[in-house]
């Protein structure tokens, strides 16, 4: 990626990104293992009622509750750089386990949301800017208000009411075959491609104005090659950002979607955990979701400085 | 782009025509859809209905609460449990009795379920239920001989829904393997669990009690409640427990699936905290808003009649209810007179009422009608709706208004429902006085089935008199069942398949 010119403020670059995104990380998970003090005592919520104040403390030894909080803190911090969080307060096994085993789910359904989104969402902002004040331009500028509108959970029900219950074409949930993508990962790339839409539309149209797009056309160059090889390429910058956070989101657990869609993902089984006070599987969450958004973010802007030379090492 | 839109719709079409289509019968499992996947396939280790429920399938139980209104019979038993004297309990297992991997079910496998829960190590919830046990004995490979430290009638209900894992199996996989891949003798094997997916099992064809009719179940996962409906409503679940009254009718006209509802031992109630200085401590306070309430109108009106009264603490379906005692009448006057003998001005109380939302059968709408009524006689009631695990870690750590709603079972005898709940130290409820306490411990060892019925009615009416709750109702439990499963619903909350069968059409 790096051009052979300058591989050594390349690889300044990245060092120094990567450990920002490693403070970020700490930061992360101090913060959010500062606040589970203020939420009541987990451990009572997990035994049953019979459990006796004696048992209960036996419990909160075993699971280090009693210590000091620096104490804890240090245990914490020290297990969580070797990779090990803790046990599920809920279901007894290892908390990076349980989250790490519905990462691929989340994976596999934000891949095929944010393609289908992308596959959708930059023609048509390509071809609204092309066409400006068309009636296809004001149609597409309608849907994607509409798609960022909608309320995800509304959506979702809705498709699942037409396409699973009345129809009888697609299954109302669950994961097993590409069927089960369907109309999760519509109600997921109805909102971000309605946001790609206009980006899209807005940053071509900015494009577009510029002379050397003028210059290409007065070349004689055809209008689909002058649109998606000059204008579409340097349009694409803010395109990339945005597909960073974007993605950072949809991994992140897409919750209402999952949810809704009995998807067996990692955003519905963190919002399960937090309201459950499973702190551990909580704290699993944040540290991976704070590494997913870091990673991210530092590969769109080694994006960035590919597309856009001028920016390269700044 | 025109193209490449009508490409990606025919596309999805396509994909959705490759489908199998839903629907079709014989082949496709039974499907019953739950809110969470278990918390463990460990048998004994964790209590929650939502574990319970599934594990029961894999593992079979010693007894059960059999017909209406429920009763104990033995399932991997053969009898019911003997008590020769009050510290010793014999059970005698049902012979030829085969774990799914070939082994036998002898008497050294429930000693070892008992012992596996009582090492702290195991971290299970049915521990303190059994601390009281001395030692396990094998007579011979069906006998077991339980000692308790004490006398423990409780025993008799403890050993109810007891499942009984493999002793030789988790001996040598360990707990962790044991839990990913289930050993038992129920009805049901393990197949496979796709976390936060599904719980495969299939028929077990060498079941004591016969092969389960339908061959292939699976659990499934479904968080949403919209969404469990909608699959009810789709024909892919075939089980959905808590219909809400206002989707029954949408339910019942679909013509795919029906609402089969059931009287629970599931009692639901308003806890009047006396625990704490203020109004609540006078028991006439707590009588007067037992008359002020009109509980028959909300079970009219609000539940269209989908609920049961209870007079007391205890239902209809408890086998040690007092069958004396006449519920609360509406008397509003009579309530005002009690509070102003109290001492108080009904006009100058106010009170919070803690309730959940969405836990019990419209129990938010439930409480807010109990605050109208108490507000016709001019107490202040503030309703405070939580979410649920806020609400519980308000009520385990004593930090509710005076009055919080609650519901409690599967509640089937006296001790599970008074002695954890009208103990000062016990949270659930938020009441004791010292001769209540008294009198339940003075019940708890007492073994003679006679003396103990009698002691519990006496303390039944001890209750009443204090009025610690607002005495509400049974719930009924509301399942959408798709019309092609013989299953009809249990007052216990269980889901046993293998008392299911397919409808022949």
């Amino acid at each position: 990626m790096a051009s052979p010119a300058a591989p050594r403020p390349m690889l300044q670059f990245v060092i120094r990104r990567l450990l920002e995104a490693a403070v970020v990380v700490f930061l992360a998970l101090t913060a959010v293992f500062s606040l589970q003090f203020l939420a009541g005592d987990p451990v009572k919520l997990f035994l049953p009622t019979d459990t006796t104040p004696k048992q209960i403390e036996e419990f909160r030894q075993r699971l280090g509750l009693n210590d000091p909080w620096p104490v804890q803190y240090v245990r914490f911090m020290r297990g969580a750089l070797r990779g090990d969080f803790g046990r599920s307060l809920r279901q007894g096994e290892p908390a990076l386990d349980l989250v790490l085993e519905r990462f691929p789910a989340t994976l596999a359904l934000s891949g095929v949301a944010m393609a289908l989104a992308l596959a959708i969402a930059i023609p048509v902002g390509v071809l609204s800017a092309a066409r400006r004040n068309s009636w296809f331009d004001h149609l597409s500028i309608g849907a994607t208000v509409l798609g960022q509108a909608i309320p995800g959970f509304w959506l979702g029900l809705m498709l699942i009411y037409v396409f699973a219950v009345w129809l009888k074409v697609l299954p109302t949930g669950g994961r097993g075959t590409w069927a089960h993508y369907v109309l999760p990962s519509i109600t997921l790339a109805a909102f971000v491609a309605a946001r790609f839409a206009r980006l899209t539309r807005s940053t071509m149209l900015d494009v577009l104005g510029q002379d050397y797009v003028r210059t290409a056309r007065a070349k004689g160059l055809g209008p689909r090659r002058v649109l998606y090889r000059h204008a579409l390429k340097n349009a694409s910058l803010p395109i990339v950002t945005l597909l960073a956070l974007q993605l950072g989101q949809l991994l992140g657990g897409a919750v209402i979607t999952e949810t809704i869609f009995a998807w067996p993902g990692v955003g519905r089984f963190l919002v399960q955990a937090l309201l459950n006070r499973d702190f551990p599987v909580v704290l699993v969450g944040v540290f991976l979701t704070a590494v997913t958004y870091s990673v991210l973010n530092l590969l769109a802007d080694l994006a960035y400085a590919w597309l856009n030379p001028r920016v390269r090492y700044a | 782009m025109g193209r490449i839109a009508v490409g990606l719709l025919a596309l999805l079409l396509a994909l959705a025509g490759s489908l199998p289509p839903t629907g079709q019968a014989q082949e496709r499992p039974l499907v019953v859809a739950l809110g969470a996947e278990p918390r463990s396939l460990l048998a004994m280790h964790i209590v929650d209905w939502t574990t319970n429920v599934q594990q029961m399938n894999i593992y079979d139980r010693l007894y059960f609460w059999d017909g209406m209104p429920p009763r104990i019979k033995p399932s991997l038993a053969a009898e019911l449990p003997q008590t020769p004297d009050d510290l010793t309990w014999i059970v005698k297992l049902r012979p030829n009795v085969r774990f799914h991997n070939g082994d036998p079910l002898t008497a050294e496998d429930v000693k070892s379920t008992i012992e596996w829960l009582l090492d702290p190590r195991n971290q299970s919830h049915y521990r303190p239920r059994f601390s009281f046990v001395d030692s396990v004995e094998v007579v011979d490979p069906l006998t077991v001989r339980i000692k308790t430290k004490e006398p423990a009638p409780i025993l008799r209900f403890w050993l109810v829904d007891f499942t009984v894992h493999n002793a030789k199996y988790i001996r040598q996989v360990g707990n962790e393997q044991a839990n990913r891949q289930p050993i038992g003798a129920g009805p049901y094997r393990f197949v496979r669990w796709d976390r936060d997916e599904r719980l495969v099992l299939e028929a077990n064809p060498t079941y004591w009690n016969g092969a389960p009719a339908i061959r292939r179940v699976e659990f499934r996962f479904i968080p949403d409640f919209s969404a469990r409906l909608a699959a009810l409503l789709a024909g892919e679940a075939d089980i959905v427990k808590d219909v809400p009254p206002v989707a029954v009718d949408q339910v019942n006209r679909s013509g795919i699936a029906e609402v089969r509802g059931v009287a629970s031992s599931r009692i639901n109630y308003v806890a009047l905290v006396n625990l704490k200085p203020g109004p609540m401590q006078d028991r006439r306070v707590r009588q007067a808003l037992n008359y002020a309430v009109n509980v028959d109108e909300i079970i009219a009106n609000l539940f269209k009649g989908r609920a049961t009264r209870i007079p007391g603490a205890l239902s209809a379906l408890n086998q040690d209810v007092n069958p004396n005692l006449k519920p609360y009448p509406y008397d509003p006057q009579r309530a005002v007179q009690l509070i102003k003998e109290a001492g108080y001005d009904p006009t100058r109380l106010e009170f919070t009422l803690d309730s959940p939302s969405g836990r019990y059968p419209l129990d938010k709408e439930a409480a807010e009608a109990i605050a109208a009524y108490l507000g016709r006689i001019g107490i202040k009631v503030r309703v405070v709706v939580n979410e649920w695990g806020t609400h519980l870690d308000k009520i385990i750590n004593r930090r509710t208004g005076e009055m919080f709603y609650l519901g409690w079972g599967p509640a089937l005898e006296a001790q599970g429902t008074i002695a954890e709940l009208f103990r000062p130290e016990r949270t659930y409820s938020g009441f004791g006085t010292p001769a209540l306490t008294q009198e339940i411990n003075k019940v708890l060892p007492v073994v003679d089935p006679e003396k103990r019925r009698r002691a519990w009615y006496r303390i039944q009416v001890m209750l009443y008199t204090e009025a610690p709750w607002i005495f509400l109702w049974q719930q009924h439990d509301l399942y959408g069942v798709n019309k092609r499963v013989n299953w009809r619903p249990h007052p216990a909350e269980k889901i046993f398949l293998h008392d299911a069968s397919w409808a022949r059409r």
